[in-house]
């Protein structure tokens, strides 16, 4: 919240400099679009090597058209709401019984540093071999992604919590079991957000790279499939709109939740620096 | 999907001046949850009795790492995918350092490439690599393209965030004490936005393996991606063993003994992390 400057005159000036700070977002991709455009009209390569912008945004209006872009979008997100909510449950409560006592922390420790490293899409021949092909192992897939970054973000919130609050709240009659809801909950819940955040950004990356040969439909399937027929067109429309999906997640749903968490419970400053 | 901010893990209290006893507690506090994960799997597998497809002892894993290593073909798989790694961090330093800079000294650059980089690390590397197949083929190449583009993001972002942190007054400083724009550089803007970039090295080092290693299962050509995914095709669970084995303790090898001290020393030489 910065505070907006006294301004006497010049205020044309600003009103434009202001709108094209509005705007540079937006800039980089215009060059990439422009790049593409000049590249297509100067080579003329062939529609398997770089479709035109014009063959893409037809590609995508008939994957839209066709149901199969909604079908596809509908199937990757079903997975990725189902193994993130698995990740996000047992990754609060794994959290909070390791950040809230020591030992455990220390012997778990070697353990969560080894499975950390290989969480995710290495799991994918073993699991392949035991469950098959299909949803079952996606959604394993990002909930091992999810788990571990909720996890570590639960055990470092509940561990930042000041002991000096929570027996405080004991000392005036409060049970464990409220001091852990009213205290040491709402402390962590910051942290707890960022590891949501952070965790759902990996999980739908590791929910594409799985898709791509342990399933039967999703984005992923359907870019992978596309570059057997050598659909290029296919290929662009699906990364773009992999991306624009990740960005509306991000910026339009987990971001406001977490500053609104941020600066009920947190740091002001932190919300700040995110921005 | 927060680039800036990494899970940390809390550093190990360093060992120094333990005496004897001391030292023998601490490796087998580390040991033992493996030690009782080993001792679990081998009860499973002795318990269960399951074909040889779907789980086989530990004993079983280590004769065929032994035999694996023998054989030399261990080495190279090995090789392959520390060398693409390795290949990959230098290259993105080479190109995702200056970008950062450039980028990070013009607050309208600043801005309009964020979003630009978010979105990228939306559509992960491995979304590309149906296209970059096609471009150029099953190849080292294709695998080494989708590392770099995963590895170059965070770079870019953290060079940018570091230079960004930098107090303008520090630059302003030395100019008015006649250093030149190079010397402002080398003294002022890279002492001071080290630390951001060796985080971003890190973080995408993590995100690179998993990347590397996702590649190198589609792609086929050597790594140990190919030996794990290799491995499932002919129903050798047990070399799949051995394969998440290598890639979980390669990269707590290179993540623990490479990158974190670098860390630790740029922060403790040029200041403290900034969030």
């Amino acid at each position: 919240m910065s505070v907006e400057p006294i301004k006497i005159g010049r205020t044309a000036g600003r009103a434009l400099s202001r709108l094209s700070w509005r705007f540079v977002p937006a800039a980089p991709f215009l060059i990439v679009l422009l790049i593409w455009i000049v590249l297509w009209e100067v080579l003329h390569p062939s529609k398997e090597t770089l479709p035109s912008v014009h063959d893409v945004v037809s590609t995508i209006h008939d994957l839209a058209v066709s149901g199969m872009l909604a079908q596809n979008v509908a199937a990757s997100l079903g997975r990725l709401v189902l193994g993130s909510l698995f990740g996000i449950v047992s990754g609060v409560v794994a959290g909070f019984v390791v950040g809230l006592n020591r030992n455990i922390a220390e012997m778990f420790n070697p353990i969560v540093v080894f499975f950390n490293a290989i969480s995710g899409i290495v799991w994918l021949p073993l699991m392949m071999t035991w469950v098959g092909i299909g949803t079952v192992l996606i959604v394993f897939l990002i909930w091992n992604t999810v788990f571990f970054i909720v996890f570590q973000n639960t055990v470092l919130g509940v561990q930042m919590v000041p002991e000096v609050l929570e027996q405080g709240v004991r000392s005036l009659g409060a049970s464990r079991l409220e001091t852990l809801r009213t205290v040491t909950l709402p402390g962590a819940l910051p942290y707890i957000l960022t590891g949501i955040r952070s965790g759902l950004g990996f999980g739908w990356r590791a929910l594409i790279a799985a898709e791509l040969v342990g399933a039967a439909s999703g984005l992923g399937t359907m870019i992978f499939n596309a570059a057997e027929y050598h659909r290029s067109d296919i290929i662009i429309s699906g990364c773009l709109i992999i991306g624009i999906i990740a960005m509306i997640m991000d910026r339009w749903l987990l971001l406001p939740i977490e500053r609104r968490t941020v600066q009920r419970w947190g740091l002001v400053s932190d919300a700040e620096e995110e921005r | 999907m927060s680039i800036a901010t990494a899970p940390r893990a809390r550093a190990l209290p360093l060992p120094i001046g333990l005496s004897a006893p001391a030292r023998y507690l601490r490796t087998v506090k580390f040991l033992l949850p493996f030690i009782i994960l080993v001792g679990i799997w081998w009860a499973v597998e002795l318990a269960g009795n399951f074909p040889e497809r779907v789980l086989v002892s530990p004993a079983r894993v280590w004769d065929t790492l032994i035999v694996l290593s023998e054989h030399g073909v261990l080495a190279e798989y090995i090789s392959t995918s520390l060398s693409m790694v390795g290949f990959a961090t230098l290259i993105s330093l080479a190109i995702g350092v200056p970008v950062g800079f450039v980028v990070g000294s013009n607050r309208y650059a600043a801005r309009s490439l964020e979003g630009f980089l978010r979105f990228l690390q939306g559509v992960s590397g491995i979304a590309w690599l149906p296209l970059v197949i096609i471009w150029c083929g099953f190849t080292h190449t294709t695998t080494l393209v989708v590392v770099i583009y995963t590895l170059i993001v965070p770079i870019i972002f953290n060079t940018m965030v570091g230079v960004r942190a930098v107090p303008e007054y520090y630059a302003l400083a030395l100019r008015s004490l006649g250093a030149s724009r190079l010397r402002l550089i080398t003294n002022v803007y890279l002492p001071g936005a080290l630390p951001s970039i060796v985080v971003g090295v890190r973080l995408g080092m993590g995100y690179g393996w998993r990347a590397l290693i996702a590649a190198e299962m589609l792609v086929r050509q050597g790594g140990l991606g190919d030996l794990i995914f290799g491995a499932r095709t002919s129903g050798q669970i047990d070399r799949i063993f051995v394969g998440m084995i290598l890639i979980g303790t390669l990269y707590v090898i290179v993540d623990r003994l490479l990158i974190q001290p670098i860390e630790n020393l740029t922060v403790a030489r040029w200041g403290v992390l900034r969030k």
